[in-house]
């Protein structure tokens, strides 16, 4: 997907000089028509020519109104669609191990990129600016050297002033934008529980969990003010410096004769032109704010995608999948592993175990959600690393304990998957009773855990994958809809390779292997049947525990 | 913008709070108005009485006391702006406590939530700012230099004024379609927000369904969408271009036209003319060109975002505080433990099928029930309505004799456990802060969490990323925590499906002995098994019986079970198919 290429820069980069230079002529065509009519002799046509030129500024400035938000919605949006592929092709680790929480990746898209995207506009105001007092200083100096000279004098600390206050911005609001997504994290957090704070009747506190950092902000928001007051107070009393200089010098050269009363016009204009800039105070913190929000944008775009190769799959494979040697940490703990596993094609592999024994991360490998730290992953003997992106998502599909949908509708969310994938995973009549069907907007859906794991489930059969993993994918499901939904799940999915982490002993006893996980290691990889002698792997099961309590 | 607007309104109040600083800084307003105010009168003075006159020295004294004016300009802006930052800084605190608690009232999460936090808020805060400091710099300027402007020459003030007027007029009509092209940016910018928070959170399913290039390119359509609406106010904008014309450059063309004139009957000296065309060009006109140009936008922007702020955090707000008033005195645990639902109705609203219709049932002090039914039988609904978190339609629910409060009476854990970021220890006392060691550590070996605990790295740890625990580690914590609440009726709403069987199990064992009553939505037989009675849920009402007695009264439950049992081996031996 290439930019394509607009005039909106072309269109503000003429259109900011143009007004620039009607901005510097004007003086001294208002000179010439004062001039002109205190009777002195001036160029032909003056009021005529004063006319023209403020008839090309205001042209020039409707252009610039326009041309200004165009650019930087252009470049936003241009920023942003580059942000968002670069986000969601990252790879392995979605959620960004140890980076910014989602929270935080939405507050830099939507404003970071937002500030940065204003640069090109806020750089160029800036540069027009910076010419036309580079501009009115050269009038100065065509009307006498004596007024160049004058103004000269205030340039010098006004450019030091500048400087001084990009390098204190810079920091202070890279500090105030950090605070802001700490904010922004922390109730996207919140929001998350939102169901449990509610039953807590916690609001109250949870929102001052919340707002806990705001005193830094505000703390942050006064570091800003005070950077922002020490320029523009030192920058008002430049101005009235050089303004007082340069009238002075003019008024003494009028007294001499050496100016017209005009050219007297002129050179204040021109002088308080030429100081303007110092005044521009708002759009340096317009650059300062492009700067910070490039930077913040910079830092996500930097993060490297997870490797991978350009291979395909044997395609008369079967499904195989093979773990050698896999550990996975989390730092120096090691969450799973070492461990070796071979799923042989189009068999059924249990996955059991207590909770925090690493089934769910076991089950994340093949399809790459999350890399190992040490060994090799392989489907039909070729490493996942090695596969192509698009590949490897051809080859394994996932359903989850609680999906995400994602998109702007139901039908984005399903990401494929039709009338019949939704009455396999018996969504169709929750469908139906949607107000606007399939395309009823996610905002407004409100789904209790098991039909959003039904959603889930059709999304999965919508890819003919060879592999197939069901992360505790229907754990929500009420008794009956659960048998339903497995024995069409089997049906829909039979002869691939399937993964299912699974709690029941119905499951794990139709499983063709069951891989026993305890703490991180592989116990067992037996049939069910083989296993179920053991006191220690009938506790992990629902339905051995049921058969004691049931007597 | 007219009328009594949501955004003024919460404008008006939070400014009235911060009145003294506004006051303060509107004062060194009217100091920093000095200089437009003399800066035509010393001009020609300077050059009437001066330069022109032969006396270079008075001419130097004039430009002198302008200076001056302006030295003392530079002081006021400089005194000014701690009272901005009094003024603007806790307008940005109201607004982001506001978002935050009515983001955290709202019955459901509002993913757009964020983006009004760091956005929305962020565009008040600089706006109102750079309005602040701008438009009392500009109307007062605007103000001096037309009273300067009499002083001087009254000859040329309707040059002046019609124009000015005409300008008026023009900007006065350009508003309204402007506030619509600026809203339609918000809302624009609010559903990329939602579409882009979905997606962020949904990373691993994004990439586990491979869809990573169309939610790519939806974001990035939502994302040139709301640029489409930007360029399109960028487009209404150009048209103020042309108040500024009639407004600050017209009058000058006008007196310059009509100067050989006004010269020749006396009505203007030159060193008049100069002063004249000092206030246009250097005061009127600027002035013209920032509130036409760049304060008029503002003033939109901030009218609608504010707007937009005030209406989708208002309702909420309200929604909090309208809760009927509680009783204080708490009732006593064994009478607080008796739950009662009487003719209990719940509908979603509008046309909808009621989810319970004329739902009975009395639960006993100390009593374990199991609530069991077919998917969309309203059990998370029942569970609701129990804590008090949802009121009945029609009907009554009650918990001790009263309508349950939820936290003081009845503690819900629903099926996605809410881990906050923080220590261990906070999210276990979150319910019952003033818990002792002891006890939590009990509670904790009670409901078999010592082994995720001491991995944490023990009641004191911090946890950084809540998102970096399992889902069945969450759901533990949650469960100790509300083992641990005072409220006499817990009820987990499928509150430990993520976890393994046995853990299941001793979790329901620990609560069950826990005194009060306990209400278990069942996703597994074995939960009912468990339960003193079971209620079960089908088509809008209830039948609450032991095990033993459902089955034979009602055929449904015996069709739940039999799935169940039938689609489970009976004996260790049956062979894999």
């Amino acid at each position: 997907m290439l930019r394509r290429p607009t005039g909106w820069p072309i269109t503000l980069g003429i259109a900011l000089p143009v007004e620039a230079a009607t901005t510097l002529a004007l003086p001294a065509v208002l000179a010439g028509a004062v001039d002109a009519a205190l009777g002195r002799p001036a160029g032909p046509g003056a009021l005529l020519l004063l006319a023209l030129v403020l008839a090309a500024a205001a042209a020039a400035d409707a252009t610039a109104a326009a041309a200004g938000p165009a650019c930087s919605a252009e470049a936003t949006a241009a920023l942003r669609g580059r942000l968002v592929r670069h986000l969601l092709a990252l790879g392995p680790g979605g959620r960004l191990r140890g980076g910014p929480p989602p929270g935080d990746l939405a507050a830099r898209l939507l404003g970071s990129a937002g500030d940065a995207g204003g640069r090109l506009p806020a750089v160029l105001g800036a540069a027009t600016a910076l010419l036309t007092s580079v501009g009115a200083i050269v009038g100065l100096g065509v009307l006498s050297p004596w007024l160049a000279l004058a103004f000269f004098a205030g340039v010098v600390p006004g450019v030091v002033l500048i400087r001084l206050f990009l390098r204190q911005a810079g920091p202070v609001f890279a500090r105030y934008q950090e605070v802001q997504g700490v904010l922004a994290a922390r109730l996207g957090g919140a929001l998350t529980g939102l169901r449990s704070i509610h039953a807590a009747d916690a609001e109250q506190r949870e929102a001052a969990r919340v707002l806990a950092p705001l005193p830094e902000l505000s703390a942050a928001g006064h570091a800003l003010w005070a950077a922002q007051r020490r320029t523009a107070w030192q920058a008002t009393l430049l101005i009235a410096l050089v303004e007082v200089a340069v009238l002075t010098t003019a008024g003494a050269l009028l007294a001499d004769g050496a100016l017209a009363p005009g050219a007297l016009a002129a050179a204040a204009g021109w002088a308080a032109l030429g100081a303007g800039l110092f005044e521009q105070v708002e759009a340096l913190v317009g650059v300062a704010h492009a700067r910070a929000g490039q930077a913040r944008v910079d830092e996500l775009l930097a993060l490297a995608p997870a490797p991978c190769g350009a291979q395909t799959l044997p395609a008369d494979g079967s499904g195989q999948v093979e773990l050698r040697g896999v550990v996975v940490r989390d730092g120096d703990r090691v969450l799973l592993g070492p461990l070796d596993l071979t799923v042989p094609g189009g068999r059924t592999v249990a996955m059991v175990g207590r909770s925090g024994s690493g089934k769910s991360l076991l089950a994340a490998l093949p399809g790459r959600l999350r890399d190992a730290d040490e060994g090799t992953v392989l489907i039909d003997g070729v490493p996942v690393g090695a596969l192509a992106p698009s590949e490897l998502r051809h080859a394994v599909g996932y359903a989850f304990a609680r999906p995400d949908l994602v998109g702007r509708t139901v039908r984005d969310a399903l990401a494929g998957a039709g009338p019949a994938e939704a009455a396999a995973a018996h969504t169709d009549g929750l469908l139906r009773r949607l107000p606007q069907g399939w395309d009823t907007p996610l905002d407004e859906l409100h789904l209790s855990g098991g039909e959003l794991q039904r959603l889930g489930l059709s999304r999965l059969l919508a890819r003919p994958t060879r592999v197939v993993v069901l992360d505790d994918a229907t754990s929500g499901l009420d008794l009956a809809t659960e048998y339903l939904v497995t024995q069409a799940l089997d049906h829909a999915t039979h002869g691939r390779t399937r993964l299912v982490v699974a709690h029941r002993a119905a499951v794990a006893a139709r499983a063709d292997l069951v891989a026993w996980l305890d703490d991180g290691r592989l116990r067992a990889l037996a049939p069910h049947t083989a296993l179920l002698a053991h006191p220690g792997y009938r506790a992990t099961l629902s339905d051995t525990a049921l058969r004691a309590a049931a007597g | 913008m007219r009328g009594s607007s949501p955004g003024r309104e919460l404008l008006l109040r939070q400014l009235t709070l911060t009145r003294g600083p506004l006051l303060r800084m509107l004062a060194w307003s009217g100091v920093e108005a000095l200089p437009p105010l003399v800066s035509g009168l010393f001009v020609s003075a300077a050059v009437d009485q001066g330069f022109l006159a032969g006396r270079p020295g008075a001419g130097v004294a004039w430009l002198g006391g302008f200076g001056a004016a302006m030295a003392v300009r530079a002081y006021a802006t400089r005194a000014g702006f701690p009272h901005l930052a009094g003024v603007v800084e806790p307008l940005r605190d109201a607004l982001v406590e506001r978002v935050v608690r009515s983001a955290l009232s709202r019955p459901s999460a509002d993913p757009a939530a964020v983006a009004r936090l760091t956005e929305q808020v962020e565009s008040v805060r600089q706006l109102t700012a750079t309005l602040l400091r701008t438009l009392r710099g500009v109307g007062v300027t605007l103000a001096a230099a037309l009273i300067g402007l009499t002083l001087l020459a009254p000859a040329v003030l309707p040059l002046v004024l019609l124009p000015l007027a005409a300008a008026g007029l023009l900007f006065a009509r350009l508003l309204r379609p402007m506030v619509a092209r600026r809203r339609a940016v918000v809302l624009a910018e609010e559903r990329l927000a939602a579409e882009a928070g979905r997606a962020l959170h949904g990373l691993r399913d994004v990439q586990a369904t491979g869809t990573g290039d169309e939610a790519a390119e939806a974001l990035t359509e939502a994302a040139r969408e709301s640029a489409a609406a930007s360029q399109a106010l960028g487009r209404a904008s150009a048209l103020r271009a042309l108040v500024v014309a009639l407004g600050g450059r017209l009058p000058v063309l006008a007196v310059l036209a009509a100067a050989p004139w006004l010269l020749a009957h006396h009505a203007l000296t030159p060193g008049e003319l100069l002063g004249v065309a000092t206030y246009l060009l250097q005061q009127l006109d600027p002035a013209v060109r920032t509130l036409a140009g760049t304060v008029g936008g503002w003033l939109l922007s901030l009218a609608v975002v504010l707007d937009r702020l005030a209406t989708t955090t208002a309702a909420t707000t309200a929604d909090a505080t309208a809760g009927p008033a509680h009783d204080s005195s708490t009732p006593g645990r064994e009478t607080a433990a008796e739950v009662r639902l009487a003719e209990v109705r719940y509908g979603h609203g509008g046309g909808a099928v009621p989810v319970l219709e004329g739902l009975d049932a009395a639960l006993r002090p100390g009593e374990h029930v199991a609530v069991v039914g077919p998917s969309g039988a309203g059990k998370s609904t029942l569970a609701a309505l129990l804590a008090g978190v949802l009121v009945p339609t029609a009907g009554r629910v009650t918990v001790g004799g009263v309508r349950p409060e939820p936290a003081r009476q009845v503690a819900l854990v629903p099926q996605e456990a809410y881990v906050l970021p923080g220590s261990v220890r906070d999210n276990l006392l979150w319910l019952a802060p003033d818990t002792d060691d002891a006890r939590l550590a009990s509670a904790v070996a009670l409901l078999g969490a010592e082994a995720l605990v001491a991995r944490l790295g023990g009641p004191a740890a911090v946890l950084g990323d809540p998102g970096e625990l399992s889902a069945g580690e969450r759901q533990l914590l949650a469960l100790v925590r509300t083992y641990l609440s005072p409220a006499p009726v817990v009820v987990l709403d499928e509150a430990t499906c993520h976890l393994d069987p046995a853990a299941e199990e001793r979790v329901e064992r620990a609560f069950a002995a826990r005194p009060g009553t306990l209400v278990v939505v069942a996703h597994r037989i074995s939960s009912a098994l468990r339960a003193d009675r079971v209620l079960l849920l089908d088509g809008g009402r209830g039948l609450l019986a032991r095990h033993g007695d459902l089955q034979v009264l009602s055929p449904l439950y015996r069709e739940l079970v039999g799935h169940w049992l039938g689609s489970a081996p009976r004996t260790g031996a049956g062979p894999a198919p």
